[in-house]
């Protein structure tokens, strides 16, 4: 699976993931105070610039939010049927700015920065004995290295279908699925436990 | 490597799946074989403390089972299926993750997976995704893991398993060659053939401990029956 | 949290994450495909209830939120929470941890196959529609500036396909209950 980020020396690549995220919350605050269409214009120029200034090409950089862009716009256009049209065309402004902004901190920044960030975050609620804090890093491990051998069990199963003759329905196809990949469940975690990698946590007997 | 079960068993309500074993490992090569369901893999997972006693306790290098942190830095475990032990998708992060876990810095890190890997001649597999790798690499993979935290003892559970032939002979020599204090589950009765002590069980209890020819005969003996 | 409940929320995120990429699979009697990543958000609470139900579903969240495309149609990062139907994404969240509440409570192992089925089947509309549609319907009232009238509108036309959606999560639930259980039972 390969990840939105994308490699590059812009400003906004050697600014700090904090830096980056506050900003953006900073920005979505702001964006959803003003209903001045000339601000908020101005503001999708501002983000549109930043973002097209990353270093991803044009192509990409626009395929990456035509279906973000496409529901902006259908929900716009169905607002325009119903609002008086600058209600729409604020709507429409401000989500497109918080849209260009967000795609660019997703760009500039590397899925190991979000997880440092995302387990700093998780560290008070580890107090509170909610969660592990490394869990979070550990959990985004996992997803991505099953999910690959989740789309091929899929696929085995989809031809064992295919050699006896049955039509691949939900029922035929998601329960074996789910429970042949949750059966691994227990060999993974006792591996993950023989290896002390989650070390505060009891090992229970069964 | 100095293993002690006193008096150590493990029952699940009425149902008792090992019978108290009283006994000391130190040799370095041990073999446990028994059929499915003997109580084999129980008596392994003991040792690690993956399992607690229900009675009894197991003392591994002084220390006792029971406090759970304590031991797993001492005890490596190799399990059956391959690609359940990588837990990450690529081979070096799944190798440092285990080290990051025990508080090494990044340089000392660095060096311990390279190390790891020289050692096993897998620094082709280093950034492979563990995916596309077949049982064999997996395993081998799964060794450097286990192994970069530096324990002295490794429990293997039948880990030729689900291997190819090809890759079963990979995974011997590999086994034969460890400076490790070894304990190894196996139902291929070649993998243990010439080991010093093996074990035999047979429907939770503990039917032969000896040198390997006379308790693979002891154990055909009674898998015929 | 034990390393089991981990792995397991981890493994379901994973499943949602593949239904995702894998095609629409067609229901026998109706000729429409279903897009199987919401279906996977309601399975999330039928076959492990509310708790790693939860998990599962946020530990998704969190995948899309750190730049990975695994939303149906490759869609990720943080640009996927800029769109109007933002709120229908969080509203998994909520959503995953209702059916897997109301599975909890409604369903037990002594009741007929029907039974067990219709439970399921109520877990997952109150959860996977009602809860749903009101953060999505919310969220979109206000952040589009739709007004709650015209949002609830606009969403009407996506309910059929939910319901047919809540029926298939109820037949995989209760099938996946009979060949491996992982339902918290809670009375």
């Amino acid at each position: 699976m390969k990840s939105l980020f994308v490699e590059g020396n812009s400003a906004m690549h050697r600014l700090s993931a904090r830096a980056k995220l506050l900003a953006l919350a900073a920005l979505g605050v702001l964006l959803f105070l003003s209903a001045n269409l000339l601000l908020l214009a101005l503001a999708v120029l501002a983000t549109a610039t930043i973002y097209f200034s990353i270093g991803l090409p044009a192509r990409s950089a626009l395929a990456r939010l035509k279906p973000i862009f496409l529901t902006i716009l259908v929900v716009a256009l169905f607002s325009l049927a119903f609002n008086p049209w600058h209600v729409a065309v604020v709507a429409l402004l401000r989500l497109t700015a918080l849209m260009l902004f967000a795609a660019a901190v997703t760009a500039t920044t590397t899925i190991a920065q979000f997880i440092d960030e995302i387990t700093l975050l998780a560290r008070p609620l580890e107090r509170l004995g909610l969660l592990r804090a490394d869990d979070v890093g550990l959990a985004v491990g996992l997803v991505v290295r099953f999910v690959p051998e989740i789309l091929g069990r899929y696929q085995a199963i989809r031809e064992a279908h295919a050699a006896r003759g049955i039509k691949v329905r939900p029922t035929t196809v998601l329960v074996p699925l789910i429970i042949l990949t949750l059966r691994d469940a227990d060999n993974i975690a006792a591996a993950i436990d023989a290896r002390g990698v989650r070390r505060h946590v009891n090992l229970r007997t069964r | 490597m100095d293993i002690r079960f006193e008096g150590a068993g493990v029952s699940y309500g009425a149902r008792v799946v090992l019978a108290p074993v009283t006994l000391q490992l130190t040799e370095k090569r041990v073999g446990i074989i028994g059929l499915n369901g003997s109580g084999k893999t129980t008596f392994a997972r003991l040792i690690n403390g993956l399992t607690k006693p229900s009675v009894g306790r197991v003392i591994v290098n002084g220390r006792d089972t029971a406090d759970a942190k304590a031991i797993l830095t001492d005890v490596g475990f190799i399990f059956q299926s391959p690609q359940n032990q990588i837990i990450l998708p690529v081979v070096r992060d799944d190798i440092a993750f285990g080290l990051k876990s025990r508080g090494y810095k990044p340089a000392e890190i660095t060096t311990k997976v390279e190390a790891v890997l020289q050692r096993f001649s897998a620094a082709h597999l280093a950034d492979r995704r563990a995916h596309e790798l077949s049982g064999g690499e997996l395993q081998l993979a799964a060794l450097c893991s286990v192994l970069a935290t530096g324990p002295d003892i490794l429990i293997l559970d039948e880990p030729t398993n689900q291997l190819d032939l090809k890759n079963r002979c990979l995974v011997q020599r590999l086994v034969e060659g460890l400076p490790e204090n070894a304990i190894v589950i196996s139902h291929d009765l070649e993998l243990v053939a010439d080991y010093e002590r093996v074990l035999v069980f047979h429907e939770g209890n503990l039917v032969a401990d000896a040198p390997a020819t006379e308790a693979i005969r002891r154990y055909k003996e009674i898998a015929s029956r | 949290m034990s390393t089991r409940d981990l792995v397991l929320s981890a493994l379901f995120a994973a499943i949602i994450v593949a239904l995702g990429i894998l095609p629409p699979i067609t229901l026998g009697f109706i000729p429409v495909p279903i897009t199987a990543q919401s279906l996977g958000v309601m399975m999330a609470g039928v076959v492990h209830g509310a708790r790693r139900g939860t998990i599962a579903v946020l530990i998704v969240l969190v995948l899309v939120a750190i730049g990975l495309p695994v939303l149906s149609g490759g869609r990720g990062g943080l640009a996927a929470f800029a769109a109007p139907t933002t709120g229908f994404l969080i509203g998994w969240v909520f959503a995953a941890f209702v059916t897997g509440y109301l599975s909890e409570r409604l369903v037990k192992s002594e009741q007929s196959a029907l039974v067990q089925t219709v439970g399921f089947f109520l877990a997952a509309m109150i959860g996977g529609i009602v809860v749903l549609y009101a953060f999505g319907i919310v969220y979109l009232a206000v952040a589009a500036q739709l007004g709650l009238a015209k949002a609830f509108l606009g969403s009407m036309a996506f309910i059929p396909g939910d319901v047919v959606k809540a029926f298939v999560a109820a037949l995989v639930g209760r099938a996946v209950m009979v060949g491996y259980p992982l339902l918290p039972v809670r009375s």
